[in-house]
């Protein structure tokens, strides 16, 4: 095991990693590489499910480059704002001592000469400055870093998280997100989460609670070589599932990927080869699965809709 | 020396294959450093069919560590943790992959139990590629602090270039637009953005737009595979006419850039004469003008 998940407590950690406090099933859709397909398999999975007749919860966790809403057509709507605290310095209670600044690891706070400290760098909302303060003159503000959608299709209700663009708290946009579906999981009968590209904090926390993760990737070098990198990931976290192989026609030979599957005792589930109907789709906003049923990927993807009901829903 | 940093927004657009064909073109006539700055999947190497040299740890992270013998199990250190890293009822454990190491749990304690620590989280690695130096980082998986992993990448190729006299640092920068990709554009002297024509694509270029004009870098656009949806292309256009961005080349999608991919060699090496090693001639070219009129 990794030096990660250090001593005795790596099996509690593991243990709150998969806690959750509801029964509705989640599926979580991976990849390591951008550009793989991660969000199309997402997006036809969820839509499949609802032609079975589910309700359906789409989370789009890539909260850097969340796309799901483009792929399905939809207008993102009720919008809740992702805050983390804004130290705020009161001059008047402020006597200088400076251990704010001291204690702040990101250098964000400047004290200049007998003055009250200013906050000029990078915060990221941990609060240490307010703890170490004598006089009580830092009180918590607000700064808005992204936000979060919940978008209602019928049965599909698509949940998307937004980073504002030059901030840098994308890990607690997908942790709100996260804990917006999450409260609201016995309305669904599934959730499936889209996460971003990666294999680090954004991507850990998007897939955490899922029963079953779904890795997306392609046969080329660069695709296994990622591939590979996201399967230790999910042993480390002891996360189960499948791999797709996505434009398995590119001239790059199948067996790297293949073997890699092998070695992290992963089924290759589906495999789908490139196609004019699905890149069609995909500028369209509207989904394979609805807009070409008839497609080789469409079916591809309503079998493996039909696969994760049985082992779940039924 | 300039430094040219290439950005996405999305993912899997082309850019580590753009990057590595930049970097053979360059190196017929300057001296270049390439940087891998995506430190979650580095594949600027697998492009080039790269050899590494050497490879060493690099600790760029902090954690919050307790000590067991001093702690009374109040999880005070719980309450006060604003990022939810440290569970447990009535002993408090650290949860790795999330702390940030700010150390609002080591003020709060009582028993001064609690200690920040540097931690290894990942590696620097260099290679060589035909006649150019590349230098990357690699995070080590589960770990995290990416944004100072890259500071410490790009540091790194900025010391390389001194000392071999290069012209050019191209760095291959992560998707997305958080904290690695804002520490790859910090101190860059412009930024290619690689997009496809595809409605997605253009929503994720948009919002990389954003990061770079907040550091008022000046960039220029890739339309990479410029041929897979003629709207989207003038889509495209339509937004870098709006916004007066230059379009330094439109890539044509043909099956020798997936070739390529698979032979591991940049596509202006294995097919000199296909129609995207044209384009990425072209793409040097309109670069090297647009980086020699910066003041």
């Amino acid at each position: 095991m990794q030096k990660t998940i250090e001593g005795n407590f790596q099996s509690e950690i593991i243990a709150a990693y998969h806690e959750k406090n509801f029964e509705t099933p989640v599926i979580g859709v991976t990849g390591g590489k951008g550009g793989v397909g991660k969000t199309t398999v997402a997006v036809n999975i969820a839509c499949a499910l609802v032609n079975m007749g589910y309700k359906v919860a789409l989370v789009d966790a890539d909260v850097d480059a969340p796309n799901a809403a483009i792929l399905l057509g939809m207008t993102l709507e009720n919008s809740l704002d992702v805050f983390i605290t804004r130290p705020l310095i009161n001059e008047s209670k402020c006597n200088s001592c400076g251990a704010c600044v001291e204690v702040c690891r990101l250098n964000a706070l400047f004290l200049p000469k007998d003055k009250a400290p200013v906050l000029l760098g990078a915060c990221n909302g941990c609060e240490a400055c307010l703890l170490v303060c004598e006089t009580n003159a830092i009180h918590r503000g607000k700064k808005t870093v992204g936000k979060t959608y919940k978008t209602n299709r019928g049965n599909l209700t698509l949940y998307t998280g937004e980073l504002i663009p030059s901030l840098e708290e994308s890990a607690i946009v997908v942790e709100k997100l996260k804990e917006r579906i999450f409260q609201e999981a016995a309305d669904f009968d599934i959730i499936v989460v889209d996460t971003s590209p990666g294999a680090h904090c954004n991507v850990i926390k998007a897939l955490q609670g899922s029963d079953s993760v779904i890795t997306v990737t392609e046969p080329t070098p660069l695709g296994a070589h990622d591939f590979e990198l996201i399967l230790k990931l999910l042993d480390i976290f002891e996360l189960k599932g499948t791999a797709f192989l996505n434009r398995a026609d590119l001239p790059s030979p199948k067996d790297a990927v293949q073997k890699i599957a092998q070695d992290h005792n992963t089924t290759v589930a589906a495999e789908l080869n490139t196609d004019d109907l699905l890149i069609k789709s995909y500028v369209s906003g509207d989904p394979i699965v609805t807009m070409f049923p008839e497609a080789a990927s469409a079916i591809t993807f309503v079998r493996l809709a039909h696969e994760i009901a049985q082992e779940y829903l039924i | 020396m300039r430094e040219v940093v290439i950005l996405s927004g999305k993912g899997g657009v082309g850019k580590s294959s753009i990057v590595g064909s930049l970097g053979v073109i360059y190196a017929r006539k300057y001296k270049v450093v390439l940087a891998d700055t995506d430190v979650d999947a580095p594949n600027l190497n697998l492009v080039l069919g790269a050899k590494l040299r050497n490879s060493e740890e690099i600790a760029a992270s902090f954690k919050s560590f307790i000590n067991y013998d001093k702690c009374i199990g109040c999880m005070m250190c719980s309450d006060v943790c604003k990022f939810s890293s440290i569970i447990g009822v009535d002993l408090p454990i650290i949860i790795p992959y999330s702390c940030e190491g700010c150390g609002a749990c080591s003020v709060i304690c009582p028993e001064d139990a609690i200690e920040i620590k540097e931690v290894v989280n990942g590696q620097l690695n260099i290679f060589d590629a035909e006649n150019m130096l590349l230098v990357a980082g690699e995070l080590h998986i589960g770990e995290t602090s990416s944004g100072r992993l890259v500071d410490i990448v790009k540091k790194r190729a900025r010391q390389e270039a001194e000392h071999c006299h290069a012209e050019i640092i191209c760095t291959d920068g992560p998707p997305g637009i958080g904290c690695p990709v804002i520490a790859s554009v910090k101190g860059a002297d412009y930024v290619v953005l690689v997009t496809e024509p595809t409605p997605a694509a253009l929503n994720d270029l948009k919002r990389v737009v954003e990061v770079v004009k907040h550091f008022r870098t000046p960039l220029g656009i890739a339309l990479n595979r410029s041929n897979i949806h003629p709207e989207s292309n003038r889509a495209i256009k339509q937004f870098s006419q709006d916004n007066g961005f230059f379009i330094l080349s439109e890539i044509p999608y043909d099956k020798s850039m997936p070739m390529a991919v698979a032979n591991a060699q940049p596509v202006v090496s294995a097919y000199p004469a296909a129609p995207a090693s044209l384009a990425l001639r072209k793409l040097a070219e309109a670069l090297s003008e647009r980086i020699n009129a910066l003041s």
